[in-house]
């Protein structure tokens, strides 16, 4: 249905790539954070290290003993350095709209992972959790919002992705571009 | 190449929907650059001086903030000490060295922190900020004026972080007081500070050297005896003005905002007639601009009066004792009848680890000497104040925060103590 020519609204693309922009941001600062440690606060405190091992000790549901695993202090400094250059890379890659499509699937990966090692079935408040979730967290909807993104390939729209096809070969089935 | 009007606008549009992420990346990245978080790890420290005042400082250095990284001193015991602490305090161990250069020169710190003889602190501040450390130096700044200034200077200069460690500067007390009694006015008109340590013992500390063979004279004391009890002497020490005065009257220039412009002092070595050359009396009066004055008095024959501040203005009395305990009194609503209540807390306070009895290091030489030690909450309050100095430091050398007592407040209160002995040996006013 997709691949049928389609004409989007102004709106609508702005949308799109807008929503695009702000999971990219998401994704990019929650990685370049990471990767930033050890740092202190512009007040003066330093942060404590990032470390996913107690969060990957603590998951349940039907992936568990999978992220155990890998809360192994083995295994777990290149677990840590391994998600945060996703998240990095993901976040740019959605933001200047460069390979977005291969962008949004490393995103909806790191969001599977995310899901599923910490499903909300309990549907009370969690520690350190700063809402009440019942199987819908923050984690899903952002997930499905990097399905949006994905589908409507939004890189024709615009980012890097339109130089990379080729100024001159506009693709078949794009939006027409108003940006 | 001929393009038609057409053409240039779908080239341009083209333009822009490519680069449609970039202008966010930089807006974004330019917010995280200003807000977010600044790199860098625990801040590399060295320690030079860790006798009783560097212990106290030591034991209240910790991770994430800093890790120690070498321990410098002339004295073995004292370096035996300091390993103790770390090792308490589940620290690994660190390096020794005797002399602070080699220190500086082998060793990765980015910061010293000092505590040696007050006659050594201009000397070592000065070589340490001059090699790109960064430097807390313990009080009092430094022997003379001239010493304070090229410490000042040398900081500027190298575009150090240099720190004085007057640690009520970091008691959430006087932080409170300050923001809560003083900054709002409610003491009214304040034209007197009474500023009171009194203490009931020997200062004079006892002590073996390091081994029978010991000899400190390459580092300018003549005898053991002369490096252990070195705030008795003036070759090396500014006496009871320095190490205890310069305390409280920072305080007062602190709530004041200002500085004495005369000083007018007398004293003497009046009880321990020992040898000793630092009086174990001594009564100063401070003037400030505005008709402000500031009397301290220091004794070491009676410890009723203990230590405190106390600020009498027109609308209140405040009075901060101890360390630990502030108390405020209206004007003429009777409560000055039961306003001052110097119960000591124990019969003959006087100094343990250090001159003030700073941290919780006990010092066996002055537990050797019969000296009493500070009362718990009073120690837990030096604690905290130590530890939040400490971290302050470290955060200025990170992200540039300020401190609460570099080189232009500690100048003010060095010079006026410096003054205060001028003063009492002349026998004659001194001026700024």
């Amino acid at each position: 249905m997709l691949d049928r020519p389609r004409a989007l609204s102004g709106t609508q693309q702005l949308l799109l790539v807008l929503l695009r922009t702000l999971i990219g941001w998401h994704f990019l600062y929650e990685g370049y954070f990471k990767l930033l440690y050890p740092a202190w606060t512009r007040a003066g405190v330093p942060l404590e290290r990032f470390s996913s091992a107690g969060y990957l000790r603590n998951a349940g549901g039907p992936f568990g003993e999978v992220f155990h695993v890998l809360a192994d202090p083995a295994w777990a400094p290149w677990v840590d350095r391994g998600v945060a250059f996703a998240l990095l890379v993901a976040g740019l890659l959605l933001v200047l709209g460069l390979f977005t499509q291969l962008g949004c699937v490393l995103a909806l990966g790191l969001l599977a992972a995310f899901y599923l090692s910490a499903i909300p079935l309990q549907g009370v408040p969690e520690p350190r959790s700063e809402g009440t979730y019942l199987i819908v967290n923050k984690n899903l909807i952002e997930a499905a919002a990097v399905c949006v993104v994905l589908v409507f390939r939004t890189g024709r729209i615009a980012g890097l992705d339109v130089l990379r096809r080729g100024v001159a070969r506009a693709p078949v089935g794009a939006p027409e571009a108003v940006l | 190449m001929t393009l038609t009007p057409e053409q240039q606008a779908l080239g341009r549009r083209t333009f822009l929907k490519a680069l449609a992420g970039t202008p966010a990346l930089a807006a974004l990245g330019a917010t995280a650059a200003i807000k977010g978080p600044l790199p860098g790890g625990p801040v590399r420290l060295g320690f030079i001086g860790v006798g009783g005042q560097g212990r106290a400082l030591l034991d209240s250095t910790r991770a994430p903030h800093a890790e120690v990284r070498a321990l410098c001193d002339i004295n073995p015991t004292q370096l035996a000490r300091a390993d103790e602490i770390l090792k308490q305090n589940s620290l690994p161990p660190a390096r020794h060295y005797v002399e602070w250069p080699e220190m500086l020169q082998k060793e990765d710190i980015e910061a010293v922190v000092l505590a040696p003889p007050l006659w050594a602190h201009a000397e070592i501040t000065v070589g340490c900020l001059e090699a790109g450390r960064h430097v807390l130096c313990e009080k009092m700044m430094a022997w003379d004026v001239a010493g304070c200034e090229r410490m000042r200077d040398a900081a500027l200069r190298a575009g150090r972080v240099l720190e004085i460690g007057y640690q009520r500067f970091y008691n959430p007390l006087y932080e409170a007081t300050y923001d809560g009694v003083i900054r709002p006015g409610l003491l009214g008109d304040v034209y007197y500070a009474r500023l009171v340590w009194h203490r009931n013992a020997n200062w004079r500390r006892t002590g073996q050297p390091p081994s029978p063979d010991y000899d400190p004279s390459r580092w300018g004391y003549p005898t053991f005896e002369h490096l252990l009890n070195w705030r008795l002497y003036n070759k090396y020490s500014q006496g009871l003005f320095a190490e205890l005065g310069s305390h409280q009257l920072n305080i007062a220039n602190w709530f004041f905002d200002s500085e004495p412009t005369r000083v007018v002092a007398s004293g003497g070595v009046y009880r321990f007639k020992d040898g000793r050359e630092t009086p174990d009396h001594v009564y100063g009066t401070f003037e400030y601009s505005g008709g402000r004055t500031a009397t301290f008095t220091s004794i070491e024959s009676n410890a009723f009066d203990d230590a405190y501040e106390m600020f009498m203005g027109t609308k209140g009395t405040l009075i901060l004792k101890n360390e630990n305990e502030a108390m405020l009194f209206e004007e003429g609503s009777g409560a000055r009848a039961s306003g001052v209540e110097l119960t000591p807390r124990s019969a003959g306070a006087a100094a343990t680890a250090s001159e003030t009895v700073s941290g919780t290091t006990p010092d066996p030489a002055a537990a050797a000497s019969g000296s009493a030690t500070a009362s718990g909450t009073q120690q837990v309050e030096r604690r905290v104040a130590t530890r939040r100095q400490i971290e302050r430091f470290c955060a200025a050398i990170r992200v540039g925060t300020p401190v609460a007592c570099g080189p232009g407040k500690a100048l003010g209160s060095a010079r006026a103590c410096i003054l205060a002995n001028t003063s009492l040996v002349e026998k004659a006013p001194t001026t700024t």
